[in-house]
């Protein structure tokens, strides 16, 4: 198993490597956005010559975001394949290198820091083949009082909006449905997919010990993951699923659990093949929490919807007007809460590294002050390290709160009626009797509701 | 402060191709992990955890069964012992008995032949008063026939005697 997984690796980086384009790359944000002005040779140019000012929430929103291609270091950029889809255009399938880092205008799809967007007008005669643009203008406008950026391309003299891709907001955020989808294998995709190879290699070996250890004592790298099962075993499934349950649900916690470490793990690498903000980005987390709350009540027993949507032993009128609409709400905010509880904590762990690199920058005023870079550096780096080590806390720390959480939902959702039922025939029982404990038995059920 | 919320906070927007990508991907770790690794991996965790217990069972079970076994050979020596002093009683008393016995029959034998000569000597002692009495009768009756012989000579005494016998057959 090690022997195969050397060589896959092996071939994995060599693919990686013979994919790289040794062209000229400025996917940074930082140049991008504070320009260069004067410099005639940076063809990757804004049209828009502002001042040599460092921009930090630029360069640190600009890496914490996706992209289409994979940035190295310094002008080397692994490109990625994108899919796009515009619903009047159709698909467009290729590398993110045909779009020269922005040089090259495909399909009227534009690679703008980092990301691919599309040119806005419907009607323009760039929509079709290969252009290329001249820069790429960063604006700021005001729409309803809401200020945001926007983006042109320069195409044969011509300046075309640009266009995001879009994104299930509903528009709330300052995004919504635009001209096209992005399907691409991004940077984040790609670390999905590094995530799930690992995970398949370690946890197929540790399977592959189980076989050759059969009946005996565990060895090797079984031994090593085997308390992490027995532990999410033991400490999330079983308390909080149940015996009676939790062996169904085990898989699905476990792959949970470790995909989410795995991928914020994956995310605090600082170079290739990690440092992409995979669990820091709200799609990722929304499509995990949605599938954890889908896990959970479809699996929800007809006790759970029961009381759920029609809690017994409370008044008609305080369930349709409180009870069940508070339930309700509850099954959206269930997994909202797990959506946003790591993407919060991950992007903000992001956030703050990136903030305390980038103190060299603004003490240094961006490469005049070496003195106050380097006393930057000091700071920065003690702080990066501190904070890093507490990232790595917060990367199995969160993926064991998803976990645990996730088999919460489910524990909920499967919990057998016993207990309640039980409870409510003895108060029941102890009524028709006519015994004094019958009245403490009964309230008790009704607090317990 | 503005610049902040100016820049472009994209990782809030979900985008349609990640949440594509991240259900598929993750659908797909789950089902092949599903298969190589928990499901296995939970049989042979339950397989050994069974083992284990059983194992402890069985040697629960095994010293459970020496100690009843100690206790059945200790019980086994006193039943031997008690049954030895029973035993032991038995044959005494029933040696006792018999000596009694014994000693009651050898009584009864010699009360028996004592008895038999005191009848022997009555019966004998009988016959021979028996005897004695018909040997004193025949000799009276024939000192009197002697007696009577010579008085019956005379006719008178004839004649008075059969009067005599006359009147006593009347």
């Amino acid at each position: 198993m090690t022997s195969s997984a050397r060589y896959l690796f092996l071939f994995l980086f060599c693919f990686g490597f013979g994919l790289i384009s040794a062209q000229e790359v400025n996917d940074h944000g930082t140049a991008a956005d504070h320009g260069t002005a004067g410099d005639e040779t940076d063809v990757h140019q804004s049209c828009d010559a502002h001042g040599d000012d460092y921009d930090p929430a630029g360069v640190i929103l600009h890496h914490i975001a996706d992209a289409n291609e994979f940035h190295v270091f310094g002008d080397v950029s692994i490109p990625l394949p994108v899919i796009l889809y515009a619903p009047e255009h159709g698909w467009t399938v290729g590398l993110s290198s045909m779009f020269h880092h922005g040089e090259t205008a495909v399909d009227g799809y534009v690679m703008n820091h980092g990301r691919v967007n599309r040119i806005a007008d419907a009607r323009a005669t760039v929509l079709e083949g290969e252009h290329p643009v001249e820069c790429i203008a960063h604006r700021q406008e005001t729409v309803d009082g809401k200020t945001s950026d926007i983006y042109y391309a320069k195409v044969n003299g011509e300046e075309y909006l640009l266009d995001a891709p879009s994104v299930g907001d509903g528009g709330l955020l300052g995004g919504g449905i635009t001209s096209f989808y992005d399907f691409s294998i991004t940077k984040n995709v790609f670390t999905m997919l590094l995530a799930a190879l690992l995970l398949i290699l370690l946890w197929g070996a540790v399977a592959a010990g189980y076989r050759k250890n059969e009946g005996k004592a565990p060895s090797g790298v079984q031994s090593l993951m085997e308390p992490f099962f027995v532990f999410l075993r033991d400490e999330i499934t079983i308390p909080m699923i149940g015996e009676k349950h939790y062996e169904r649900f085990q898989p699905f916690i476990m792959t949970v659990f470790f995909f989410v470490l795995f991928c914020n793990l994956l995310g605090l690498v600082p170079i290739f093949p990690g440092s992409s903000n995979v669990t820091g980005n709200i799609a990722v987390t929304m499509a995990l929490a949605v599938i954890a709350a889908f896990v959970a009540y479809f699996h929800g027993n007809k006790h759970f919807w029961a009381h759920t949507l029609w809690m017994p032993g409370v008044p008609a009128a305080i369930k349709i007007f409180i009870l069940t609409p508070v339930e309700i709400l509850g099954l959206v905010i269930k997994p909202f809460s797990l959506m946003v509880r790591l993407f919060a904590n991950i992007t903000a762990g992001h956030i703050i590294i990136l903030s305390l690199i980038s103190l060299i920058f603004i003490f240094g005023a961006n490469g005049e002050n070496v003195v106050g870079a380097g006393a930057g550096a000091v700071v920065g780096v003690a702080f990066t390290l501190f904070m890093n080590c507490i990232e790595l806390l917060v990367a199995f720390v969160q993926a064991f709160i998803f976990a645990i959480l996730s088999a919460s939902y489910i524990g909920a959702a499967v919990e057998d009626a016993h207990h309640h039922d039980e409870l409510g025939h003895h108060g029941e029982e102890k009524i028709a009797e006519g015994g004094a404990m019958g009245g403490a038995v009964t309230g008790m059920h009704t607090a317990a509701n | 402060m503005s610049t902040l919320f100016l820049a472009d906070f994209s990782v809030i927007k979900p985008d349609f191709g990640l949440i594509f990508w991240t259900v598929v991907i993750f659908l797909i770790l789950y089902a092949i992990l599903g298969k190589l690794a928990w499901k296995p991996i939970q049989k042979a965790l339950r397989r050994r955890d069974e083992e284990i217990q059983t194992s402890i069972d069985e040697a629960k079970r095994a010293r459970a069964e020496m100690e009843a076994q100690a206790a059945d050979n200790q019980r086994l020596l006193m039943e031997a012992r008690e049954e030895r002093t029973r035993i032991i009683g038995e044959a005494e008393r029933q040696s006792k008995e018999m000596v009694a016995a014994a000693k009651n029959e050898a009584r009864e034998a010699a009360q028996k032949v004592a008895a038999d000569a005191k009848r022997d000597i009555e019966n004998m002692r009988k016959a021979a008063m028996v005897d004695l009495k018909k040997e004193v009768g025949t000799m009276a009756v024939e000192i009197a026939e002697k007696i009577l012989q010579k008085d019956l000579r005379s006719d008178a005494n004839q004649e008075a005697f059969v009067r005599e016998l006359v009147s006593d057959l009347n």
